[in-house]
Order: structure tokens, then C-alpha cells, then sequence
């Protein structure tokens, strides 16, 4: 990213109206129109390409539920974009149209810009709760889905097992579910959904369970583990904090219907330590996003 | 992170907490839990067999009316081949018949989960069948099939068909949606799903079923018996009993809920080993 590290200039209005109600200082014209996000680097085709999706889901007897509206979205191979959004802002159905575990109402959906292909069994996603399968141990857990996508069992583990490595499990290969910890059991979660090698990485709100310190341990441990050079990543999360920390890119949701009322890009350098928290760049981009959070949250 | 101010929580986090207690317990331990667990029953037990020698021997009550345990475990102890040898010709039966409604639930279970309109059109005639007194078909059945052991098996399959189909196939519904979310992303296919989601889930249901049907099993080989037959448990109860062998029939029925419990304790066995890991407290518990 060549941008300048700029603060202002890295703000992107994705919509005037609730833009201009936030308290951000809106001196920054906003350099995207149209309401659709642009990769940094993206002359290629994005992984993911998210065109006006809507849904709603229907209740009987009541008025349907709008969880998200009109969403645009791309994402790059290589690019780490954070979903920000208070609880229930629809950020999972997101995920979840991207997964193609649901379909949009409206708009598109499309990986590597196919539009009619199946989506579903082709990006990795990883829940808010780890999912183990508590009759498998680790490394069985590990390699699901492998396993499911036919691998010989013998390639499947010695994969996983390099890989266990670096998760910091390799300790724990044999042990079941009901022994680890909270946060163990999300590491195995993680490598289960990444060992597949799939071009898309969903992460729903993967640290909510877990308690502040595992938290934070986690957040430094997933940067550090993703090889991000050819993944495109979405996590969504409510925490401002992690999102900056982890994020390339960072968009704000507003509550239900969901929809984009902000881009900010990231322009901390990587690694980011710990105390990237007290630098005066982070705090700036912290206090815009809270901002603009907090602007929709009283309405 | 230095910040952080409660230092005495000092636990490195994401140090896994592999459970230390899964090193082999000692025997006494064992032992311990063991009367902690089944203590109280046994003391009970004893009781009430205490309390029924003693107040048959007060009240001096006729023995063809109620005869004193002592008398029974006489008898019990006067000639064991007569209890064997009956008690295997019921153990047969039940063993069969069980082995029958395991097949049969399966087969229905799985079909029903794979199956909607199979669910639809059979599911209404498995509740009709337990509506109707399996003790009015037994008479029946012997017209049938005579009085050898087919309408005995009969009658346990009839028994025990129910729970195990009813708990299979709850058990093969019942999967969290998050959990078949994870598999759909993965790529995995029905079959994918069936065999490595659905019934690994549904053993925990499928283990209950078989603990009804252990029990109800029991009931439903005496019943047949009851009706028509030359040698079991139940024959002998009814001879006895038509004889006044009042003692014989506190025999038999005490063999008979013998083997009842073993099959239900063969089965939690089994099923401790087989879903040792299923949840958090079977590895724990010991603890507190």
C-alpha cells in the first residue's frame, strides 16, 4: 500500500447521510463513489466480490427481517479486511452469503470473479465456536477436512502436523476436545479451517469466547500464523481494538439492516507489537471508528 | 500487557490444560467411587431384605403366601440348573429379539433420516404399534407360530423395536445446525455428513434406546412365555406358581431381574467405553 499515512485521506465515506451524522472530522472527500470498496491492489481480479447483496429473512405474522442492505464489497488475495458492527448488525449473514451457506436476496456474490459457481466447500470459515467433534482428537479434528475432501489419510496428517507447529499444538495432536482449553481448542479450529488451502479465509468473531488475555494472545498469534500472501481474509468482529490490530482495511457496519458506513484503511506497519496501541496513528484511526459506532448506536 | 494487573493469575494462558487426572487412578480411588456411586442402593437393599426376613418370621407368615429370603436363596442354591438352564432358554429369546430390533432400528432409523415420505408413511404405524397390548397378540402368535421360541423373539422384537428406532433417530436429527454448517463449508457430501456427523451424534440416543429396550426386553420374553412354553424363566414362574412353589417363583424372579441388570450395566459399559470422550466429565468428575 503506498498510501499516505494520512489519516484523513485514508477515509472513505461509504454513505454521506450517516457519514456526515458521526463526529468524524469530515474533511475527507470521499475518494470512492458508488458505495463499492476497491482493493488496494486491484488490478487483478478480487478473491471476493460482493455486488448490492441484500437479505432479509421472513417471519411469519411479522414484517421480515432486514440483516444486511445493499453491501459492496472486494477483497484482494492478500488482504486482511476487518467487518466492524454492534451485535446483531448482520455481519455473520455476510459471512455466511460469502461462504454460500445462504444466497442474497439481491445483488452477487462471486469468488474470483465466477459468478454462477458454487461457492459452498470453497472458502474456509472458521464459527464464533470452535465446532471440535468431540469423539475426534486433535489432529483427527484437524484434518476433517481433508479427510472429507478425500486426501489419503497418511498425506493428511503429515500436513497437519507440519502445520501443528507453527499453531503451537503439536503438543496436544492426540489429545481430545474436552481436555484443551478455550483457547487451544479455537488454534485447532483455525487449522482445521485452513489446512484445506482454500483462496478465502472467513473469521466469525473467532476470540469472542475467550477471556481478555487469551484474547490479546491470540490476536498477536494470528497475524503472526496467517500466511497472508495468498489468502484473502474477513473477520468480523465488534472489537475496534482487534480490528485495527489485525487489519489491513477496516469497514464499519451500521445496526440492522447492515450496511457500510465507513472504510478506513490501516496504514500501521506490520508487524504491529502490542504497544501499537498507544502510537498516535492507532489511536486517531480507534477514536473514528468508535466515532462513527457510537454516531449510529444513539440513533 | 504489562498493565495487567492481576499478577497472581499467573497461569501462562494457552497452556493447555491437558487434564493432569487422566493419570491412572489408584485402586482405592476406584473402589471409593465405586461405593459413593452404588453404595447407597446396596445399603437399601440390604434393608428391605433384612426387614423381609425378619417381619415374615414375626408375623410367622404362611411360606406359599410369602416365604423369608433365606428360603428363597435355598432354593436358588438347592438347584442352580434348573435356574441355568431356564434362564438361558429366556436369555436366548432376548438376545435374538434384540439383536433383531437393533437391525430393524437401524434400518428404519436410517431410512426415515434419509427419507421423508418413508418418515411420513411409516412413522404413524410404529406409534400404532405401541398402542395396541402386546399381551393380547400373544395368543395370537402362538396360533401362528407354535409354541417354540419364534413368538417369544416376536414379542421382544415388539418390545424393543421402539426405543431403539424412536432414540436412533432422534439422536440422527438432533445435530446442532452450526455443527452441519461447518461440514457444508468444508465441502463434505450427505453421505460425508451421515457417516462422520449424524451418527457419531446420535450414539449418545441410540445407547439410551438400548438401555429401555434391555429392560422392557426382559418383560416381553416372560410375556411370551406366559402364553405358551416348555422351558425359560417365565414358564417356570407360571408352573411354580400354579403349584404354590411360592419360593421357586421369588427364585425366578429374582434370576430374572438378574440378568436384566446385567444387560443394562453390559450396556453402559459399553457405552462409557465407546463415548469416553463425548463429554467434559467423563474424564473428569472424580474431583468433586
Amino acid at each position: 500500500m503506498s498510501q499516505t499515512s494520512e489519516i484523513p485521506s485514508n477515509v472513505h465515506s461509504r454513505n454521506e447521510d450517516s457519514f456526515s451524522r458521526s463526529s468524524v472530522s469530515a474533511n475527507a472527500p470521499s475518494t470512492q463513489s458508488g458505495g463499492i470498496a476497491t482493493a488496494p491492489t486491484s488490478t487483478e481480479v478480487p478473491a471476493v466480490s460482493v455486488r448490492n447483496a441484500s437479505k432479509s429473512f421472513a417471519r411469519s405474522d411479522l414484517p421480515p427481517i432486514e440483516a444486511i442492505d445493499d453491501i459492496s464489497l472486494d477483497v484482494a488475495l492478500g488482504e486482511f479486511v476487518v467487518i466492524v458492527g454492534p451485535s446483531g448488525c448482520g455481519k455473520s449473514t455476510l459471512l455466511n452469503i460469502i461462504a454460500g451457506l445462504a444466497e442474497p436476496n439481491m445483488g452477487s456474490v462471486s469468488l474470483q470473479g465466477d459468478d454462477d459457481a458454487e461457492r459452498i466447500g470453497r472458502v474456509a470459515y472458521m464459527h464464533q465456536i470452535d465446532l471440535l467433534l468431540p469423539w475426534r482428537n486433535v489432529l483427527s479434528n484437524a484434518t476433517l477436512g481433508l479427510e472429507i475432501a478425500g486426501i489419503p489419510r497418511a498425506d493428511a496428517d503429515a500436513k497437519a502436523t507440519e502445520l501443528a507447529q507453527r499453531f503451537g499444538i503439536s503438543d496436544f495432536l492426540n489429545a481430545y476436545p474436552a481436555t484443551l482449553s478455550g483457547g487451544m481448542r479455537q488454534r485447532v479450529a483455525l487449522l482445521r479451517a485452513v489446512l484445506p488451502d482454500r483462496d478465502v479465509l472467513l473469521l466469525d468473531e473467532p476470540f469472542k469466547a475467550l477471556d481478555a488475555i487469551t484474547r490479546a494472545e491470540l490476536q498477536r498469534w494470528l497475524s503472526d500464523v496467517l500466511d497472508r500472501t495468498n489468502r484473502a481474509t474477513v473477520m468480523v468482529t465488534h472489537d475496534v481494538e482487534e480490528a485495527l490490530m489485525l487489519g489491513d482495511r477496516v469497514l464499519v457496519m451500521s445496526p440492522r439492516p447492515g450496511r457500510i458506513l465507513l472504510e478506513l484503511d490501516v496504514d500501521l506497519p506490520r508487524p504491529r507489537p502490542r504497544d501499537v496501541v498507544r502510537e498516535p496513528n492507532f489511536v486517531e484511526l480507534k477514536w473514528q471508528l468508535l466515532s462513527v459506532l457510537s454516531g449510529e448506536s444513539v440513533r | 500487557m504489562s498493565v495487567l494487573p492481576q499478577t497472581e493469575n499467573h497461569v501462562p494462558p494457552e497452556s493447555a490444560t491437558v487434564a493432569s487426572h487422566r493419570q491412572t487412578v489408584s485402586i482405592w480411588n476406584r473402589l471409593a467411587g465405586y461405593v459413593q456411586d452404588w453404595g447407597a442402593a446396596i445399603l437399601i437393599a440390604l434393608f428391605g431384605l433384612v426387614a423381609w426376613e425378619l417381619s415374615v418370621r414375626l408375623f410367622d407368615v404362611q411360606e406359599w403366601l410369602l416365604p423369608p429370603v433365606s428360603k428363597i436363596l435355598s432354593e436358588l442354591i438347592a438347584d442352580p440348573p434348573l435356574f441355568i438352564s431356564n434362564g438361558w432358554v429366556t436369555l436366548r429369546e432376548i438376545l435374538v429379539g434384540f439383536m433383531v430390533s437393533t437391525t430393524f432400528g437401524f434400518v428404519m432409523a436410517t431410512g426415515m433420516f434419509w427419507s421423508r415420505l418413508l418418515e411420513r408413511s411409516v412413522y404413524p404405524f410404529l406409534i400404532a404399534s405401541q398402542t395396541v397390548p402386546v399381551f393380547t397378540l400373544a395368543p395370537l402368535l402362538v396360533i401362528w407360530t407354535g409354541t417354540g421360541m419364534t413368538p417369544k423373539v416376536v414379542i421382544v422384537v415388539l418390545f424393543t423395536f421402539f426405543p431403539i428406532t424412536i432414540g436412533l433417530m432422534t439422536g440422527l436429527r438432533s445435530v446442532d445446525a452450526d455443527m452441519i454448517a461447518m461440514f457444508r463449508t468444508l465441502g463434505a457430501s450427505k453421505w460425508q455428513m451421515f457417516t462422520k456427523l449424524h451418527l457419531p451424534s446420535a450414539l449418545p440416543y441410540l445407547f439410551a434406546g438400548l438401555k429401555v429396550a434391555a429392560v422392557v426386553s426382559v418383560i416381553g420374553a416372560v410375556i411370551g412365555e406366559w402364553i405358551g412354553a416348555s422351558a425359560g424363566l417365565g414358564w417356570l414362574i407360571k408352573t411354580s406358581g400354579s403349584r404354590y412353589q411360592t419360593d421357586k417363583v421369588f427364585a425366578a424372579i429374582f434370576t430374572l431381574s438378574v440378568m436384566a441388570s446385567m444387560m443394562f450395566i453390559l450396556i453402559s459399559l459399553v457405552q462409557a467405553r465407546m463415548l469416553r470422550h463425548y463429554h467434559q466429565s467423563d474424564s473428569e468428575g472424580a474431583t468433586n
